[in-house]
């Protein structure tokens, strides 16, 4: 079995956001980037098959500028096979459908039986791209998924709904799944991992090379950022000045008004 | 602008509230004729409610196959219902449900895509939206062309309240799936009962160590008679089972007293918490978007402020 995971880069959890100079999305310039959070747990749960002697092959794809390649190899220390890194400018800004297009090709040419994502990007919040892959490729999909149980021809996954509550569904097989944050316990990539990935191969691809240059360039995009800030502020919290022992004593009298002490 | 399809969603038997919102969003769009579908398994009293509550003409798919929802069957269901309505828009809310479907919706149409929004409104060709990036931290006004499917965070808009004239009208589709639904499992009730807790003290990311959590915000919520909470990354990470995650899937709680420290305030925690009576946010980003929920917030490191708290509420109480 060919297992796919998509992953994307996206800015550190902890980097400062600032607007960049057009206003359409961040400065990316002296930032650090990071796998996204909940793709990490989508390969684990690939590597996982892999080491149940499942999967035969783990591929982690990433559409994104040259920075992205570190992602890729850390996947690849984690234990993923081989890379592929679709970097092409006519790609930077596509929108998820465009992304969509770009990754099930991608998806296509590699012929994945099953195909692993994140459920959500943490600097857009989409949660569009994976479900988009999956209906490109006629694929059945789930989303926001913890838990998976594969046989040979279905795998049945939980997925996660309000309040605690799970679904459970039985997908066949070739299918797509998005994973939510939490769904295992994410491995870390070993000195050894880090070794043997210098040498596995990272393929970098073009959008011509996929077959999609005209059908999933930025050029294409219907939904466009116009503008990106800071949220108002509303209603904002009163925010308590002063020394720690001022501001806990202050704490300290509300907790009493709000006969709590 | 153009025909607006609302898809609805029922719970526990009857439409939810997100739906009725979505309603609203319709009909605030400049010269939109609003149609609604309800998808189900004997539901077409539904859709007559659905129809003279705001959603005008509902579509209605009423299948066996649509007992449960099933990502295939909802997917070509509303496929349908768009090509008979012809409609611009399509309007799904962003639950389990919606972020399950819409964006293969959009695929299949091969149309404009946006989530999660919290402002819809009619735009140069399309429409415009306003939306929420990076866990809450900055905003983005987004636009589309063309034929559009949106989904809609449930309660950023008040849901629609008055009534319009409409009745339901069936559409067939092939509702065959590959998917196949199997059950759904209800949390395990554990002992920890955030919910009847007058005071939680919740630890996020930026707590930083599980035995912080022990060392620093137990003790913070012991000495407040109260329970110790967290946010999602804290479970996920193992630092603190399952039980004790407060958000939209975890529990919601509100107490007298909600002190969040080391918490950003993504949209997912806020609906865990923010109908608290108080709350306090302990945060060192000043634009933590927990600000905005917060009665009062301390700007500083928790690590100088939690510690110092419990010791003078220890001292307070004598
Ligand atoms: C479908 C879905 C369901 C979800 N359900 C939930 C849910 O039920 N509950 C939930 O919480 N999340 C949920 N999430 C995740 C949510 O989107 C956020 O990722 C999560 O709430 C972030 O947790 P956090 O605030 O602890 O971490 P972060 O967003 O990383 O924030 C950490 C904060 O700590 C601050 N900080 C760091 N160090 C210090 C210090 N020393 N002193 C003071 N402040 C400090 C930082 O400034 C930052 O604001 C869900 C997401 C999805 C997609
Ligand atoms: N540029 C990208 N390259 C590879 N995979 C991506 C990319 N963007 C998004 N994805 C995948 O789609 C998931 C959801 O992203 P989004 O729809 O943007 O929220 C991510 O968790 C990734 O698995």
């Amino acid at each position: 079995m060919k297992v796919m995971v998509c992953l994307k880069q996206v800015p550190h959890q902890d980097a400062r956001l600032d607007v960049n100079g057009d206003g359409t999305w961040i400065q990316e310039d002296n930032i650090k980037f990071e796998i996204n959070s909940y793709d990490t747990y989508a390969v684990e749960e690939a590597l996982k098959l892999k080491d149940a002697g499942s999967a035969d092959e783990v591929i982690v794809v990433s559409i994104g500028p040259d920075r992205v390649t570190q992602a890729l190899r850390t996947a690849l220390g984690m234990g993923a096979d081989r890379a592929i890194h679709v970097n092409d400018d006519a790609a930077a800004g596509t929108d998820a459908l465009a992304t969509a297009k770009i990754l099930a090709a991608v998806a296509k040419e590699e012929g994945a039986d099953l195909v692993f994502a994140g459920l959500m990007a943490d600097d857009d919040n989409a949660s569009a791209i994976p479900p988009m892959v999956a209906e490109l490729l006629g694929f059945p999909s789930a989303t926001g998924v913890v838990a998976t149980d594969f046989s040979d021809a279905s795998v049945k996954v939980e997925r996660e709904l309000e309040g605690g509550a799970l679904e459970v569904v039985d997908l066949p097989k070739p299918c797509l799944i998005a994973i939510q944050s939490g769904a295992n316990q994410v491995r870390y990539a070993s000195l050894k991992g880090i070794m043997q990935a210098k040498k596995k191969p990272v393929d970098v691809k073009t959008l011509a090379d996929l077959g999609v240059a005209d059908s999933a360039s930025a050029a294409q995009n219907k939904t466009t950022i116009n503008k990106i800030y800071v949220p108002p502020k509303g209603d904002t919290a009163e925010i308590l000045s002063g020394s720690t022992d001022e501001v806990v004593g202050q704490l300290v009298t509300k907790i009493k008004e709000l006969g709590l002490l | 602008m153009g025909t607006v399809l609302v898809v609805a969603e029922i719970q526990n038997g009857a439409i939810r509230e997100a739906s009725y919102e979505l309603v609203a969003a319709a009909q605030g769009i400049d010269g939109a004729e609003v149609n609604g579908l309800v998808i189900g398994s004997g539901v077409g009293e539904l859709a007559s409610e659905f129809a003279s509550k705001g959603a005008g003409k509902t579509y209605v798919v009423d299948d066996a196959a649509a007992e449960n929802y099933n990502v295939d069957v909802w997917s070509k269901a509303i496929k349908a219902a768009a090509e008979a309505s012809g409609a611009e828009l399509i309007l799904i809310a962003n639950t389990p449900t919606g972020w399950d479907v819409a964006p293969r919706i959009a695929a299949g149409l091969d149309c404009a895509f946006t989530s999660d929004c919290i402002k819809a409104g009619a735009g140069d060709g399309g429409y415009n939206f306003v939306r929420r990036v990076f866990n809450g931290k900055l905003d983005a006004e987004v636009s589309t062309s063309g034929r559009t499917v949106a989904t809609m965070q449930p309660g950023a808009i008040a849901p629609f309240e008055g009534s319009s004239d409409g009745g339901a009208e069936a559409v067939s589709a092939d509702l065959s799936a590959g998917a196949k639904f199997v059950e759904i499992k209800v949390a395990e009730s554990t002992g920890v009962d955030l919910t009847k807790a007058d005071v939680i003290v919740s630890g996020g990311r930026g707590v930083g160590d599980p035995e912080k959590f022990p060392e620093i915000i137990q003790p913070l919520a012991d000495v407040l008679g109260g329970a110790m909470g967290a946010s999602r990354p804290v479970v996920d990470a193992g630092w603190l089972d399952h039980p004790y995650q407060v958000g939209s899937s975890g529990q919601v709680v509100a107490p007298k007293l909600y002190i969040a420290a080391g918490i950003s305030g993504a949209i997912q925690h806020l609906v865990g918490m923010k109908a608290s009576n108080f709350i306090v946010a302990i945060n060192k980003d000043p634009d933590a978007p927990i600000f905005e929920v917060a009665d009062i917030g301390v700007v500083a490191d928790l690590f100088d402020i939690v510690p110092a708290l419990t010791e003078a509420v220890g001292a307070a109480k004598g």
